[in-house]
Formats: C-alpha cells, structure tokens, sequence
C-alpha cells in the first residue's frame, strides 16, 4: 500500500485507511520540524520554558501531528490526491508519545466528472486516546 | 489572572505578501514530517508525473509566513504573548498541489475573535483566514487556523 493510488471504483464507505505509526516522538523531531516550518516557538523546544507558560514541558506542534494524517491520507490515496483537510487538535503529544493515524472511508460522490471522497480522520497516542480529529476530502480518479 | 482579548481586529486584512517555494524547503518539510513519498523528494519522480515537478505536501502552506511582518506585534496587538498559545484547529483546501518555483501571493485577515470558558479555564479563539494564489492571479489554496489563547 505504500504511495499507493486508488482508484475511485474501488473505493467503498467504511474502508480504512492502513494505519500510519509514527515516533516515539523525539526532541530533534520538534527542532526538525521548527526548522522547515518556520513555527521556533519555543514552547516546543524548551522545556523551562513550557514548564513556566504552564504547559507541564514541550509539546510537539499541531501542525506535526497533522502532517503525519496527511501522510496517512496520502500514503493510501496519493500525493496530490487531497483537497481539503481539516482538523482539531484534541490533546497534547509529549516527547515518547506513540501516534497512530487512522481513517475511515465515510462517503462517495461525483459532480463534473471530478470523484470525491470523504474520509474521518484522526490520530491517537499510546493510550488510544485521540490527540487529532478530522476530515479529509480526497479526488480520486476513476477506472473508466 | 485573566487578560483581555483585543476583539477590535476582528475583520482586519494584513497586506498581501508573496512567498516563492523553493525546491530544498518542500524536501526539508516532507522529511521534517518523515514524509518519504517520491513525490516530494525525487525530481525525476516529480518530472515524470501528471504535475511536471515535485509538489508540496497538504500542509505545507502553513510555511507561507510574512517575513517582513512582526508576529510578536501582531500578539501584543492581540494582547498576549507567544507562551499563551495553543493552536486549536487548522484547515487546507488545496486546488492545486503548491510546486516549487512558483511564486504565490497570500492574503490574510482575521475573519472571528470569541471566547469561551471551559474546565480548563478562559480561552480565546482567533481565527485567520489565508488565501493563496498563483502568478494568474487564480486562487490555488486556502487555509483558516484558529489559535487558542489561553487567557
């Protein structure tokens, strides 16, 4: 399923997404990530300083987390495939934090020969607990 | 100690800038995110597709910043500061893959400003809406953001 694309026909409400594991979450993971997207927050590289905004230590960014369900997405549907994305950030992820991305199919539809697909999306840590919801709108070509 | 939120930018547009994609800084992303995808990292995969080049990521337009803009400016406007963020939710809808060597112009304008209080305390919600088009001046992705700020 890697880099896979899918066809539209072959699509059906209810499929899921393969799963995408990602981390334990490292510290040089959170630089990385302030570095190609220009958020040096330091609440995601210092741990005094997220301990004295009230936050409890570092935290990675949202935005990391939502990167890795638009991998998930794209991972199954394509690069290039995503339309719309949209997501709430629902909990914190810690540095050793697991996060696991999921997605399930939950509706078909085509206007002017462009196929969409719908899709729920969300991330959850090692407890299950979700750290990410969403949805995902995805244009998928068909067989014919 | 509860701050005050400053609801009066609600409605404010920030003045267009342009961003130019550069080659190197979708491959830092995509590898930021662990993203491998040859789309994104292989010139020649990225030649060969439907695309003519690589592309960008869906969340790659959260890079398009004003460099010449002062965001700590921007927070004392609001009345915090950085240390009182939280990003609340984020959207992309993405007309076009974003590909490098393009030149994009964005717009930005705070479009909401609320407050709610919840078991965790006050908290305001500014939410900022971004358009970006391209060099026909056609818009090929939007992205609205609602940072939390705790107050």
């Amino acid at each position: 399923m890697k880099y896979a694309k899918v066809y539209f026909d072959d699509v059906n409400v209810g499929d899921e997404l393969p799963p995408l594991v990602k981390g334990p979450i490292q510290q040089i993971q959170l630089t990385r990530y302030a570095g190609a997207s220009g958020d040096f927050n330091p609440i995601h590289q210092d741990d005094e300083f997220a301990r004295a905004a009230g936050m409890g230590g570092v935290f990675a960014h949202g935005m990391l987390s939502m990167g890795f369900v638009g991998q998930a997405v794209t991972d199954w549907s394509g690069a290039g495939t995503v339309r719309k994305l949209n997501v709430r950030f629902a909990a914190i992820v810690r540095l050793k934090d697991v996060v696991t991305c999921r997605g399930r199919v939950v509706g078909k539809s085509s206007k002017d020969d462009v196929n969409l697909v719908e899709l729920e999306v969300w991330a959850e840590n090692q407890r299950a607990e979700k750290v990410v919801t969403g949805r995902a709108t995805v244009v998928l070509p068909s067989r014919v | 100690m509860a701050t005050a939120i400053n609801k009066s930018l609600i409605g404010k547009e920030y003045p267009p800038y342009p961003v130019t994609v550069e080659r190197g800084k979708i491959k830092e992303f995509a590898r930021a995110i662990g993203d491998a995808n040859p789309l994104y990292l292989d010139d020649r995969v990225g030649a060969a597709s439907e695309w003519g080049d690589v592309i960008a990521p869906p969340t790659f337009a959260i890079t398009f910043r004003d460099e010449t803009a002062d965001s700590a400016a921007f927070l004392r406007e609001l009345g915090t500061d950085i240390s009182r963020l939280l990003h609340g939710e984020q959207e992309f809808e993405i007309f076009r893959p974003l590909q490098p060597g393009q030149t994009y112009l964005c717009r930005a304008k705070v479009v909401d400003i609320y407050e709610k209080t919840g078991r965790s305390g006050s908290m305001a919600f500014v939410v900022r809406e971004t358009t970006i088009a391209d060099h026909s001046n056609e818009i090929v992705a939007t992205m609205r953001g609602v940072t939390v700020v705790r107050l």
